[in-house]
């Protein structure tokens, strides 16, 4: 069955206004959402085709990308997506997009071992749509791009399509320009097509200019005043900006419409951690840590809860916690949060030396035999190589560092990754620093400028080579991050407290 | 929220206004045997001096306006010389015979004119590229590869 079912579209609308009142409860009526999604917004023929002989399949994968992508309750998302390649274990299309959009490493791989396998039985239009996640992925991104633009340009009216494909641009590929020309096109067709609203702001933030992303948000929430996404998002470009009491208003508003929507949970408890308050951080990250069945995705608020103990320099807590979820990652099969965890404890280590041998560790976890695709892999070991030679520059050990930028060097001579080339960089910018070549270094520190450690590398690089008002410039800059990042939560506390320091005498940057 | 398709530690967050960086794609027709070339016989198509392919199709080049964003970066490179330069090259009277060039007002533009055309070769950001144009590398290498040649910012 190639045709999307007509009698489709209602339920999909009905499945909208039912999860909006469901999520909503007693609190909120609204209205029947059915002109503002995807899949009722265009005939079907405008649409990318999904074929497969199951109906329930049909359904539950519609579902899946109305959940994962539409309103963005991505655990359930994934359930459903689960569901559809359930129903129909031949379902190509299902089997990959369910590849594309799991965290979990044994599940990509497997998912998209069997799209591969059952390719014949999709449309021309479906296996182009796989070739680009596929590629979008793990790195084909040549033939992916082509796919993606073939598909945009025969489906003009795809607006799913050119929401996934916009945000992969923004979001992945740092191709703000591309991302933002397709998402007006949507906003120009359809000015409240709600994930579109949603992904320019983002792609507006990611770029560096969030003040364009509030009025974008206004719409937003208005398009949709009963779903809390609206408002999580809002809580996360205000968080942006630092405003944290306007952030926790908006991710209260959220839970108040949902109190289930985990994200918002995750954001309070994160807005409180950037404010200070680690003890009230903890007590809410719990709750969002008891409110997800997705295993990576459980790990990932557990570190965040654990590195609240970091945050608050109490060092050897923060690695007793840590040291506890190494076992539990390690049991899991989860390398990259496991090689992850041994980064943090790296980082806020008070010794070079015990540092090191984290990062030794967690080089370990990434040679030993689990599922993970070399993609995965390789970034996870650029970012441990590139936190090595940071923290061997710090503590002036020249060698270290030149050891963690060699295998580093030969990764960036034939890894396409961004990461890679970036992790190289800026540990090449760590080695020039040690060397005292300071113009150079900061050359190469200016290629990785969104991360925190190279911020202060860079900041610290200018201050010796005499050019204080950038070094100045660049310390605001990384004062003024805000996210969950480890690397934030490690450099920008010291770039703030630097700035009160200098009061505008130069800039020195924090040091490990 | 936006979704994460990496892991917790590598959430790509703007810092300072992002600089816009892209590769930039050589495409020919997809009938063009050719599949990769390097940049110094480019350099040579573009000053007019190689203007058959190996399957004896006469070469026209397709490029966007030189003052459009990022192809004073690709004139530079392939031309060796300064824009202005590269410029006076590509706009001499005797291009009109000779390994013609052809402006076009966006990439859009200039893969259709490459995808109509057996024996253009054009110019584009990669982000634009569809499967109605062919790819080639230069010097071994294509867009993304480490060291490509055609990385603008």
């Amino acid at each position: 069955m190639r045709n999307r079912n007509p009698f489709l579209y209602p339920i999909i609308a009905l499945v909208i206004a039912g999860a909006s009142a469901g999520l909503a409860g007693a609190q909120m009526q609204q209205p029947a959402i059915t002109t503002h999604t995807a899949a009722d917004a265009a005939p079907a023929e405008e649409m990318v085709p999904v074929t497969t002989s199951s109906p329930d399949a049909r359904h539950d994968y519609e579902l899946g990308l109305l959940y994962h992508e539409d309103l963005l309750f991505v655990d359930k998302g994934l359930v459903s997506l689960r569901k559809a390649v359930k129903a129909d274990p031949h379902f190509a299309l299902g089997h990959a997009t369910l590849a594309y959009f799991t965290t979990d490493p044994v599940e990509e791989r497997h998912e998209y071992a069997l799209a591969q396998k059952d390719i014949a039985s999709a449309s021309p239009d479906e296996r182009l749509l796989i070739r680009w996640m596929d590629g979008a992925k793990n790195g084909g991104l040549v033939p992916a791009i082509a796919a993606m633009n073939d598909l945009l340009a025969k489906y003009p009216n795809d607006k799913r399509l050119a929401n996934m494909a916009s945000e992969w641009l923004c979001a992945n590929q740092a191709a703000y320009e591309h991302g933002e020309k397709i998402l007006k096109n949507v906003l120009q067709s359809d000015p409240n097509y709600f994930p579109a609203l949603n992904n320019l702001a983002y792609c507006y933030a990611l770029s560096g200019r969030p003040s364009l992303a509030p009025p974008l948000m206004d719409q937003y929430v208005v398009a949709l005043p009963a779903q809390p996404n609206p408002q999580d998002s809002y809580g996360e470009i205000m968080r942006m900006l630092g405003d944290y009491p306007a952030a926790l208003d908006h991710y209260g508003k959220a839970l108040q419409i949902d109190p289930t929507f985990n994200t918002s949970q995750v954001g309070i408890a994160s807005t409180y951690a950037l404010m200070g308050d680690q003890e009230r951080a903890r007590a809410e990250y719990l709750k969002a840590i008891s409110g997800t069945k997705e295993r990576p995705t459980k790990l990932d608020y557990r570190i965040l809860w654990a590195m609240t103990f970091y945050r608050e320099n109490q060092i050897e807590r923060g690695n007793r916690e840590m040291t506890k979820l190494v076992a539990e990652a390690h049991a899991a099969d989860l390398p990259v949060e496991e090689a992850e965890i041994y980064r943090n404890m790296a980082l806020f280590s008070t010794d070079p030396h015990h540092a090191l041998k984290s990062l030794d560790a967690a080089r370990v976890v990434l040679t030993e035999n689990h599922e993970i695709s070399q993609g995965s892999r390789e970034i996870e070991l650029a970012n441990i190589l590139q936190t090595r030679a940071y923290i061997a520059e710090r503590a002036g050990m020249a060698d270290a560092a030149q050891k963690a930028l060699k295998p580093l060097s030969a990764m960036a001579q034939t890894s396409r990754s961004n990461i890679v080339q970036q992790a190289y960089h800026s540990a090449n910018g760590a080695v020039l620093m040690t060397q005292e070549k300071y113009d150079a270094a900061i050359a190469e520190l200016m290629e990785d400028s969104q991360n925190p450690l190279s911020l202060q590398l860079l900041a610290d690089a200018q201050s010796k080579a005499g050019q204080a008002a950038d070094a100045q410039k660049t310390l605001s800059a990384l004062a003024a991050i805000n996210d969950e990042r480890v690397e934030t939560a490690f450099a920008v506390p010291q770039a703030r407290a630097a700035l009160k320091q200098n009061s505008g005498t130069g800039a020195e940057a924090g040091g490990h | 929220m936006r979704k994460r398709l990496l892991t917790l530690g590598l959430l790509l967050i703007g810092v300072v206004s992002a600089v816009y960086a892209t590769d930039f794609a050589v495409i020919v027709h997809s009938s063009n045997p050719v599949r990769a070339t390097s940049l110094v016989e480019l350099g040579k198509i573009f000053k007019g001096k190689t203007h058959m392919w190996s399957n004896e199709r006469s070469i026209t080049i397709v490029l966007r306006d030189p003052d459009s964003p990022g192809m004073k970066f690709v004139i530079e490179k392939i031309l060796g010389g300064t824009v202005e330069e590269g410029k006076t090259i590509l706009n001499e009277p005797s291009r009109k015979t000779t390994v013609p060039v052809v402006f076009a007002s966006s990439d859009e533009e200039v893969i259709k004119i490459v995808e109509s055309s057996p024996g253009a070769i054009g110019i584009v950001d990669v982000y634009n590229i569809t499967s109605g144009v062919k790819v080639i590398k230069i010097d071994d290498k294509q867009p993304f590869d480490p060291g490509y040649v055609l990385k603008g910012r």
